[in-house]
């Protein structure tokens, strides 16, 4: 049964002028999105720290990013963690667009996209109301039950369900459609992007590191913008929502321990990519991110999927890897607004030494 | 084997200490980073114009404020030195006070205005007007590194012609650039060519700076945070704007004007727009110079060159204009 919970003293009602404190736990459970997105836009997993940043921040997720990365760049770097396949994913959510029902299953998880974008117009106190007994996204048997008493359970959890399927690449790769794993016992280490500038011609390693932590909003841009360069679109054969470990090899025994977990959001998609030689394989690109950001990792894998059919030099390389960092292009444009008369003073000076120089004063204007 | 070593059973933040070296004070950069910011500079000095890549790292401003030349003053900065910091030549600008305070507050540096006394000088679109001497940093803040942008996009082809000093575009592009329109155009950041080798952007100074560079007794370290690159000026390097031997170099100069506080007219001066039609008035940019000028603290002459550069161009000005009439 729900009792409705005694609506908070609020704050604002203390002192009118002054809005209550955030607390970081309203900024990781009710706004995860933004903080997830500050995540991964700063490169750096750590939900409390982020959802400061986002609160510093007054919820801009750019501005956020950018305190969590230069927190970031005063750190030392303690270790380099070992390669962990993301056939490990506890998945929290796993859709496939490929396959009615891929092996595990379709797991849907928690996602706005299948609800119907209806403002909320409750009123305030029903609102918190139902939020202080309810779960905030459906329950497993996909129903509500704000509008009506009821006696069965809930788990508390709403993503109590933890699966680790299989990946459709392997599925795909199992079937032949997929080039196999290339041997590759001189494995070359990754492209660092935080400490070697990334320009085009930087290897694989480089791209995805930056997509990985470029701006959203740019990312989904380019990808939409680029679109022209296939008459359809890819298909994302698999999205996953869910957490990876971290594994450091241990300073004594060198073998792998697992010292943290991250969230990721993770994107496989394919694409049959016309070529002159007879090429039977489906083309497959890769979008992974901190956080839950479902359409950054989708544009992502778009992306690689693209660039790996373009050469080095061309635009969309360059475009990649020198205009989606979201410091980069918003410190540029804010910068816009310091001052620039020395500059200025010296642009006009030009100018009127050109408009002298096309009317000489010797001559009738 | 399982004997723990001290250092061994050491937090994660000690055993940081121990790798990243002794950090006194909580830091915005670590001390492995200013090591990398000090090899790329001493890349840059040893030789002049080049511009050497860096993995430039978050700052606490953001990227087109400073953050390059933040990098650069940060990995310099000691303990005793003086710190000056100005913007557009002002040392009392938000921006400069922001980034002067930011790095007294992180390092031990003292906080400077007087040019003459300071060790370093951060500055965004100015070199001071007081002759730098031996012994001082100047670490200009640059946001378009590149001064092939205009002319070739691929980084490849710039890096190329750099590399092997194929620079004929660029000529083509300043020869062009009369034909259309009577005169070099480019304005602030005007391309040197340094130590007769690389074409390099001296960040956008006005031409009225360029001068300052060439043959200077200080240390100029170029720096751009978002391009992720720095370059560097040393000592008694010759800094040479590009230009045709019968098209002179130019500097900004309006004949008759003078600051109206000091009433200078050979420093680099900038307009305030009058109101309601009024005549503008025009004060000098370097706020410390214009200050000891008034007290008579400053030299009466300075740097020469600008204003001498000026005064040539006005005579030519007026010769030609005598002539045609």
């Amino acid at each position: 049964m729900i009792t409705p919970a005694p609506a908070p003293a609020s704050a604002a009602a203390v002192h009118p002028e002054e809005p209550a404190w955030l607390e970081l736990d309203q900024l990781t459970e009710r706004l995860n999105l933004a903080v997830d997105r500050a995540m991964g836009e700063a490169g750096l997993w750590a939900p409390m720290l982020a959802a400061r940043a986002v609160r510093q921040a007054e919820g801009d997720p750019t501005e956020a990013a950018h305190l969590l990365r230069a927190h970031r760049a005063a750190l030392p770097r303690l270790a380099v963690s070992v390669p962990v396949a993301t056939s490990e994913l506890r998945v929290v959510r796993r859709i496939s667009s490929a396959f009615r029902n891929p092996p595990g299953g379709q797991i849907l998880g928690r996602t706005v996209d299948y609800a119907g974008r209806l403002l909320d117009l409750l009123p305030e106190d029903e609102g918190r109301a139902h939020v202080t007994d309810e779960p905030l996204a459906p329950a497993d048997d996909g129903h509500l039950h704000h509008d009506h008493d009821h006696d069965h359970e809930h788990s508390a959890d709403p993503v109590a369900v933890e699966r680790v399927p299989g990946n459709v690449l392997a599925i795909l790769r199992e079937m032949g459609l997929v080039a196999p794993l290339p041997e590759r016992p001189d494995d070359p280490e990754p492209y660092d992007i935080t400490r070697r500038p990334a320009r085009p011609g930087a290897p694989r390693s480089a791209w995805l590191q930056t997509m990985a932590r470029g701006d959203t909003g740019s990312l989904v841009h380019l990808w939409w913008y680029g679109c022209d360069w296939r008459p359809d679109h890819e298909i994302p054969g698999e999205l996953r929502h869910g957490a990876l470990p971290v594994r450091i090899a241990h300073p004594h025994t060198g073998k792998p321990v697992t010292v943290a977990e991250v969230r990721v959001s993770e994107v496989e998609s394919f694409y049959n990519v016309p070529r002159a030689a007879a090429q039977r394989h489906l083309g497959v690109g890769y979008g992974i991110c901190f956080g839950h950001n479902e359409r950054k990792s989708i544009a992502m894998a778009g992306l690689d999927l693209a660039l790996a059919h373009y050469d080095a030099d061309s635009e969309l390389h360059h475009d990649v890897l020198l205009t989606l960092d979201g410091l980069d292009s918003t410190g540029y444009a804010q910068h816009l607004k310091l001052p620039h008369h020395v500059e200025y003073r010296s642009v006009l000076d030009r100018a009127e030494a050109a408009g002298q120089d096309a009317n000489p004063p010797g001559e009738t204007a | 084997m399982n004997t723990l070593s001290p250092t061994r059973t050491g937090t994660g933040a000690s055993r940081a200490g121990a790798l990243a070296g002794p950090d006194p004070r909580p830091g915005i950069f670590d001390e492995l980073s200013k090591r990398e910011l000090r090899r790329a500079m001493l890349s840059g000095i040893a030789i002049p114009g080049y511009q050497v890549p860096y993995g430039s790292r978050e700052m606490p401003v953001a990227r087109g404020w400073g953050s390059g030349g933040l990098q650069a003053t940060l990995s310099l900065v000691c303990d005793e030195d003086q710190l000056k910091v100005i913007d557009q030549g002002e040392d009392a600008g938000v921006n400069a006070s922001n980034l002067r305070r930011l790095i007294t507050e992180h390092t031990g540096a003292g906080e400077e205005t007087d040019t003459r006394a300071a060790d370093i000088i951060q500055s965004r679109h100015r070199i001071p007007e007081q002759p730098l001497t031996d012994g001082q940093i100047l670490v200009l803040q640059v946001p378009n590194a590149e001064p092939l942008f205009r002319i070739v996009q691929e980084m490849d082809e710039q890096r190329r012609m750099h590399a092997e000093a194929d620079y004929a575009k660029m000529w083509v592009w300043l020869y062009e650039d009369i034909v259309h329109n009577g005169l070099i155009t480019a304005a602030a950041g005007y391309p040197v060519l340094v130590e007769g080798r690389y074409v390099m952007t001296p960040s956008p100074i006005p031409r009225w700076d360029v001068p300052k560079m060439n043959d200077s007794d200080a240390i100029t370290i170029l720096s751009a945070g978002r391009e992720k690159r720095l370059f560097a000026v040393p000592p008694h390097t010759r800094v040479v704007p590009l230009t045709f031997d019968d098209r002179p170099f130019e500097v900004e100069y309006t004949p008759g004007t003078a600051c109206r506080l000091c009433g200078s007219d050979d420093t680099y001066l900038v307009e305030e727009p009058g109101e309601n039609g009024a005549p503008g008035t025009w004060s000098c940019s370097d706020t410390d110079f214009c200050t000891r000028r008034r007290t008579g603290d400053a030299p009466a002459d300075v740097a020469g060159q600008p204003v001498e550069l000026a005064r040539a161009a006005l005579r030519r000005a007026t010769r030609e204009q005598e002539e045609t009439s």
